[in-house]
């Protein structure tokens, strides 16, 4: 495994570290898509994600990484596992699954073991992509390229929570609950609107424009790319100290409270921007809470609902071709309007 | 000496030292003489060399099960994928234009992690490999996926130089004593080779003079820079290496020059990065254009002023822009496919009927899909143990429906041309006639191609739309004979209308495309009032619109002669700009459909020569002073 670059070492790009940390903090928002140039350090911030999280613990043998303490989450190895001895467990380390362009339906669903069927003579099924992301994070680069039945495929797992197979004479489900992460340049093809809305957050990532900044990502880059052991010693502790963080806010996230006001003030912006469907309230709600949580708040105040407006609503607008307004602005407009400037 | 082959030698080097940190070289040259030269000086430098085919699967590509070997075997077999490889490997990529976008993704994820999963299992294993993509495209042709161009270190343009050879005799010198090196020992030295905080100011300064925003670009061209000084058996960073690796890396990705106040000639650009204020206190003099190292020289000594170091990286950066490069940058010019995609949606659609040919997919043969029978027996034959058949039978093989696989297709996706036509005053009345006669001529040539044809006309203060997207030709013909004409020309309006029409077609999955008939002389602004220059204004920003969302359009000019004013909105379209002052229906009809075609635009004159018999006249030239004929 190549050492990934620190994730408290990224210089800027201050809304996608936000954006990670609210989803580490809580899966249930939905995924990050980030969108902007190429060479913006998107993927190095997404593969960085590992850092921030704690290992986790899992059934030892478990091909899905199934958590333990679930009762019966429908996997098959673990019921085999479970049905008699006591299970073990073991800890690793939170699960970031890139998953290429090019990836055939067989390596992401899944598909029949050939080295079992030729040797053994046995059908077995031999788990793809989606498995190993279970609990985990499936990163895919230039998501918006993505061929469509690939799309399509993933658009019911990630509703669903489950991998259901049937093929090639299997018949197989298993959990595949993971959070979406994207990145691609908007310039070079659209997303299809429900894989959108699949999203939770989404960030616009620039270059820095300053020259400080830039100069100060080339050169951790290239003491990172001299020496990626020593370079990972010297953020150490600020990784940690992050990791700890996410910890608590997970901790507190639980009993941070939305009230009725605030919960009003979400759909009054959600129905000035017409998106469609509540999902666009449920996240911001969510969202605003974690965000909250990161921040040590027991309630969410609107500071934290016009922080994170432009992140949950931007991709959820109608897009509007003679509009030259980043749909950015457009957030910002109307949370002027509903909350006052 | 040939500065730009010099250049092109010392990347050849880098590359063969360590391929993987470069991550690969970005060759655009067509097939000839130069190319061939500097492979064959690659080949000389670096025997570990790999041709990997724009075809191959991902199988190939990461490894997997051999199924012939583990059929033969009885066991399964793997074979290890092209990408792996355990020591520093340059994979060649030839017609890197026509590279698949899939396995564009996958050359990329690779070498931005440096490592292959094997299989399904999750491990990795790291390798050791930089792509150098031969790439053939021509002008108008769009180049190698983005996502590879940006990781690869290194652009190398190959088409404008016109010969091989000229290198100085310590480029020779170098290139002659690699191979006997110890390459290992020459990586370490490149890798823990020091770097000061000026010199990498210096290069980002630059990259951010020419308007270059990714990272990966400064962070290339100092390893690159790195190497060099390494194949010197130099111990520190010099400003020659600095200087040719910005040549190398940052030149080629320039989006805009440096902004510099006064008017510079193309030769010796004022190498003035945009904080800089006072003007530079010594302007080194030597001849740009023969040699840029003098200036590095003067500056050789360790404390050097940031600004001034900049100046002079960017003065090395600017030495080898080609002419057409750097006009083009100075018009503010990007061309027109950087924002078209591939795997635009739309473009092309998959069809189990007809179409080019696919890789066969899995899938029942109903719905009129056909059984591809190679495919099928392929998915068959590895499960053969798995379903033992009866020793008594006397079948061969086994083929159960879960192997069967069907022809697949890509079909291009309809098109749907958008004829905006400009019914005003200005364009004169009879100018009317002639585009509605074009119309006519191409509707009947597009129903024989099933594309579709939607007719927009503007004049007073209204764009509208006569014939939304149809294909059928008696309706197009009863719409445009009640065109009347008159009025102003609300320009704004009608490319605004033509953009609504051309993004609904294209969320149909048809490829639109706007052939625009009009003098460009807009003078009724988007809110439908008179004014010459608001009116100019928002067909401005229009048609920057739509350049934005890079859709093809051509602009047929009908004044009486080719007007600046047109040109300029046409280009600020990004659309094909075809002054026809004398047209007829005929000849537009074959304007349009030779800019479509993408082919150079013949001469309007004559009408009755075939298209491919007359390739001269570029649009530009004054074609109306030919005899016209009519």
């Amino acid at each position: 495994m190549a050492t990934p670059f620190p994730f408290s070492a990224i210089v800027g790009q201050d809304e996608m570290k936000l954006a990670i940390q609210i989803v580490a903090v809580d899966p249930k928002v939905g995924g990050v898509l980030a969108l902007g140039d190429r060479g913006t350090g998107k993927s190095t911030a997404v593969r960085a994600l590992a850092d921030l999280l704690p290992p986790i613990q899992v059934v030892k043998g478990c091909r899905y990484g199934c958590d333990p303490k679930s009762g019966s989450s429908g996997c098959p190895d673990c019921a085999s596992l479970k049905s008699g001895q006591k299970i073990t467990t073991e800890s690793k380390p939170v699960p970031v699954i890139d998953l290429p362009l090019g990836a055939t339906e067989d390596r992401v669903v899944g598909a029949l073991d050939l080295e079992k069927a030729l040797s053994q003579g046995v059908k077995a099924f031999s788990p793809g992509l989606l498995a190993q992301a279970n609990r985990g994070f499936l990163y895919i680069d230039e998501v918006n390229l993505l061929e469509d039945h690939l799309v399509d495929l993933l658009i019911d797992v990630a509703a669903s929570g489950e991998n259901v197979v049937e093929r090639e004479g299997l018949s197989i489900r298993h959990p595949a609950r993971f959070v979406l992460v994207g990145s691609g340049n908007p310039e070079e093809g659209e997303l299809r609107p429900q894989l959108l809305d699949r999203f939770g957050l989404s960030v616009e990532v620039r270059t820095p424009q300053d020259l400080d900044q830039r100069v100060m990502v080339i050169k951790r880059r290239d003491a990172f790319e001299r020496d990626p052991e020593a370079f990972r010693q010297t953020f150490a502790a600020d990784n940690d100290a992050l990791r700890q963080h996410i910890v608590k806010a997970r901790k507190t996230l639980e009993k941070v409270q939305a009230g009725d006001d605030l919960l009003r003030t979400c759909a009054q912006l959600c129905q000035k921007l017409g998106t469609d469907g509540l999902r666009a309230e449920l996240t911001l709600m969510r969202a605003s809470r974690a965000y909250a949580a990161i921040q040590g708040k027991k309630i969410v105040t609107t500071a934290h609902l016009r922080a994170i407006a432009p992140l949950a609503l931007r991709h959820r607008l109608r897009r509007n071709p003679l509009d030259d307004t980043g749909s950015g602005a457009r957030v910002q407009r109307a949370l002027e309007e509903v909350l006052g400037a | 000496m040939n500065l730009a082959w010099d250049d092109a030698l010392w990347a050849a080097a880098a590359l063969s030292i360590d391929p993987a940190g470069l991550r690969g070289i970005w060759v655009r040259a067509p097939h000839g003489p130069v190319r061939d030269q500097w492979l064959a000086e690659l080949t000389h430098l670096h025997p570990l060399i790999r041709r990997l085919p724009g075809h191959a699967d991902t199988e190939r590509l990461l490894g997997g099960l051999d199924l012939g070997a583990t059929l033969n075997a009885g066991r399964a077999v793997y074979q290890a994928g092209l990408l792996l490889q355990t020591t520093p490997t340059v994979l060649m990529l030839p017609m890197a234009e026509r590279l698949p976008n899939d396995t564009a993704a996958i050359l990329g994820q690779v070498l931005d992690q440096g490592q292959v999963t094997l299989g399904s299992s999750g491990m990795t294993q790291d390798t050791f490999i930089g792509v150098a993509a031969l790439d053939e495209a021509l002008d108008d042709e769009p180049p190698m996926t983005g996502g590879l161009q940006e990781r690869l270190g290194v652009w190398l343009d190959l088409r404008s130089m016109g010969r091989s050879g000229g290198e100085s005799e310590e480029t020779r010198m170098v290139l002659d004593t690699l191979p006997a090196l110890d390459l290992e020992a020459l990586r370490a030295h490149a890798k823990n080779m020091p770097v000061s905080d000026v010199q990498v100011q210096a290069m980002c300064q630059t990259a951010m003079a020419l308007g270059v925003d990714s990272l990966r670009a400064p962070l290339a061209a100092i390893k690159l820079a790195k190497i060099m000084a390494a194949l010197r058996g130099c111990d520190v960073l010099e400003d020659e290496d600095l200087g040719r690796a910005a040549r190398l890396v940052i030149t080629p990705r320039a989006t805009r020059l440096p902004p510099p106040p006064e008017d510079a000639q193309q030769e010796q650009p004022p190498p003035a990065p945009p904080e800089q204020n006072n003007p530079p206190e010594d302007p080194p003099p030597p001849d740009q254009q023969q040699d840029p190292e003098p200036p590095a020289k003067e500056l050789d000594e360790p404390e050097v002023d940031p600004q001034h170091m900049a100046e002079m990286m960017l003065e090395a950066a600017m030495a080898c822009l080609p002419a057409d490069v750097l006009a083009q940058l100075a018009q503010g010019y990007k061309p027109a496919f950087a924002s078209r995609g591939q795997g635009r949606s739309g473009d092309r659609k998959m069809s189990f009927l007809r179409g080019t040919p696919m890789p066969p997919r899995a899938g029942n043969p109903r719905q009129g899909a056909r059984l591809h029978v190679l495919a099928t027996l392929n998915a068959a034959v590895p499960r053969q143990k798995l379903r033992r058949l009866p020793a008594h039978t006397n079948v061969r093989l086994a083929i159960r429906t879960e192997d069967f696989h069907v022809h697949r297709f890509a079909e291009h996706s309809p098109t749907c041309l958008i004829f905006a036509i400009d019914a005003s005053g200005s364009a004169a009345l009879h100018r009317l006639a002639e585009a509605k006669g074009a119309v006519e001529l191409l509707l009947a040539q597009s129903y024989a191609r099933r594309d579709q044809v939607c007719v927009i006309a503007f004049r007073g203060t209204t764009a509208e739309v006569l014939l939304p997207p149809s294909k059928s030709l008696v309706r197009a013909k009863r719409s445009l004979s009640g065109l009347p004409g008159g009025g102003g020309t609300p320009l704004a309006k009608a490319i605004e209308q033509s953009l609504q029409v051309a993004l609904a077609e294209q969320r149909l999955g048809h490829s639109p495309s706007l052939v625009m008939l009009s003098d460009g002389r807009p003078n009724i602004s988007l809110q439908g009032q008179g004014g010459r220059a608001q009116a100019l204004e928002d067909a401005l920003t229009l048609a920057r619109l739509w350049r934005g969302h890079g859709l093809p359009a051509i602009w047929l000019d009908t004044s009486a002669r080719p007007d600046p004013q047109a040109q300029q909105l046409a280009k600020e379209m990004g659309a094909r700009y075809v002054p026809l002052p004398l047209a007829n229906g005929n000849r537009m009809a074959q304007a349009v459909n030779a800019a479509q075609n993408g082919k150079p635009l013949a001469s309007t004159a004559a009408q009755s020569t075939p298209m491919w018999q007359k390739q001269t006249a570029p649009s530009t030239t004054p074609v109306w002073r030919n005899p016209a004929s009519s």
